[in-house]
């Protein structure tokens, strides 16, 4: 505690101009892995009070999102959130075999209709069916932008770890999707027939 | 990326039938297509899993796939950030940073403290020496005034958990007597010593849990109300940033919670905190009218 009035007030302007703007990508975050709208925008505030007091560990301006990110997940985590997600867990051998069908040519389901046709809450209710460390790398990526490196770094695991996470989740989602699409109506475009001929890949013959 | 240099035993021109073959490459490449769809493959790796796909219908639909799902995601839209949130946020940063503002003012350094002790000395003795005010210079010399910080009770899993405690114990008859502080001290591993300030009296003790590490509760009645002494060891009060930066700015931590007022601060070997159904400027009363812990 040695800094100045003046400089302490340079630091918390820089702050604010570095932290700020990345509020809205952190509240879709938490807002995925918590209870309500303000778990999440406690989640989010707490998170910038934690910044701003180890905000002298921040030594790359250009790292701040992750750096940010990576204190969001931490606060997440004191609040349960993995107990709440994993409460809705559904059998991982059944979506593994919805996604085997699915590449194998077994099914017409025409995946990229079905998932031209989930809503934003469909979506979340389907990531949180898969595992919680699955779906924070696909979200981290797919959503939030963020490189492989990047992910590597906010969740603290190798790069390898990320590729097989993403990949993985990935698989996982695209077989909770087609699980639960009659449940969500989203089947067919019209509604009559769970799925059409197969349209994921640009051909069967050559399997 | 160098770690991703590596052989996966693909060839140009697989042989569709070689089933065994196939199935053994598609376990190999199932935590690739992800990257390979993200572009996060080296020219080497990407190289060879092009000519796979040339002959491969599942992995083009794996990797198809791949690209649907992240197309989908990535026109999830963002949730704007309500005005009143920002603000929120903002006003909290504010507050947090003159709490630190405050600290540095009231906090000199111990060079300086030792100056200063020197000086109040030298006014002590003109003060008597001019024979007025004498006795309230020497009470404000003797009484310490700390500077406090105020944390949000949630910010701090150690502040909630002294608080749901305190919710529970006072919900029922105290678990614990006067007498047996001798026993509490010999349960924890820091040293328990009660408050001695006029008009406090100790009612119980009895040692406890919090966080998963030991801690030793005292009960004083005090101004007819019952205040909670909670005692901590040192590595669990120091554990969190919201307790550290204001302690190391000498600061005395202060909180509410409903009708709950919360102090702590730092004591030897461990972190003490009072609460009780009085405000924290109260329980500052309680605290510097004590042994001076």
């Amino acid at each position: 505690m040695t800094l100045s009035a003046t400089s302490l007030d340079e630091q918390h302007a820089r702050f604010q101009t570095l932290v700020l703007p990345h509020l809205d990508r952190l509240l879709r975050f938490a807002q995925r892995r918590t209870a309500s709208t303000g778990d999440a925008e406690d989640a989010v505030q707490d998170t910038c009070i934690k910044a701003w007091i180890s905000f002298a560990d921040l030594r790359d301006a250009d790292k701040a999102r992750p750096w940010l990110y990576r204190i969001l997940r931490s606060v997440l985590s004191d609040v349960s959130e993995k107990s709440e997600r994993r409460r809705q867990l559904v059998d991982i051998t059944r979506l593994e075999q919805a996604h085997e069908e699915l590449v194998g040519g077994d099914t017409d389901v025409v995946f990229s209709e079905v998932a031209a046709r989930l809503d934003s809450e469909m979506l979340s209710r389907a990531l949180s069916l898969i595992p919680e460390d699955f779906a924070t790398a696909v979200e981290l990526h797919d959503i939030d932008g963020f490189k492989y490196h990047e992910i590597a770094e906010i969740a603290g695991i190798p790069i390898g770890t990320v590729m097989s996470r993403i990949s993985r989740g990935r698989r996982l989602l695209a077989g909770t999707i087609v699980a639960n699409r009659k449940a969500w109506g989203i089947g067919t475009p019209d509604g009559s027939r769970p799925g059409i001929r197969h349209r994921l890949g640009s051909d069967r013959s050559t399997q | 990326m160098s770690d991703l240099h590596m052989n996966f035993g693909l060839q140009p021109h697989d042989r569709p039938n070689d089933d065994d073959a196939r199935e053994a490459r598609h376990q190999v490449l199932a935590t690739l297509l992800g990257a390979y769809a993200d572009g996060e493959l080296p020219p080497e790796t990407v190289s060879q899993i092009d000519a796979h796909l040339l002959g491969c219908a599942p992995c083009r639909r794996e990797v198809e796939l791949h690209n649907v799902v992240r197309s989908r995601l990535s026109r999830e839209p963002l949730l704007a950030v309500s005005t009143a949130l920002r603000d929120r946020i903002i006003a909290e940063l504010a507050r947090v940073r003159s709490s630190v503002t405050a600290n540095v003012t009231m906090a000199p350094p111990a060079r300086w403290q030792s100056s200063r002790a020197w000086i109040t000395g030298a006014v002590l003795i003109v003060a008597i020496a001019a024979g007025f005010g004498a006795t309230r210079v020497m009470r404000a010399v003797a009484t310490p005034h700390p500077a406090t910080v105020s944390v949000d009770v949630a910010t701090v899993p150690l502040f909630a958990d002294v608080l749901d405690d305190f919710h529970r114990v006072t919900s029922s008859d105290l678990p614990g007597r006067a007498r047996d502080l001798d026993a509490v001290r010999a349960a924890v591993p820091f040293p328990v010593q009660p408050l001695h300030t006029t008009g406090a009296s100790l009612l119980a003790a009895w040692s406890t849990d919090l966080r998963g590490e030991p801690a030793a509760v005292l009960a004083y009645r005090w101004r007819d109300r019952l205040v909670l002494e909670y005692l901590v060891a040192e590595p669990v009060f120091f554990r969190h940033p919201g307790v550290r930066a204001p302690i190391a700015a000498g600061a005395t931590i202060t909180a509410k919670a409903g009708s709950q007022g919360i102090v702590a601060w730092a004591a030897p070997e461990s972190g003490v905190f009072l609460i009780g159904d009085v405000s924290p400027t109260e329980l500052m009363a309680l605290r510097v009218g004590g042994t001076g812990r």
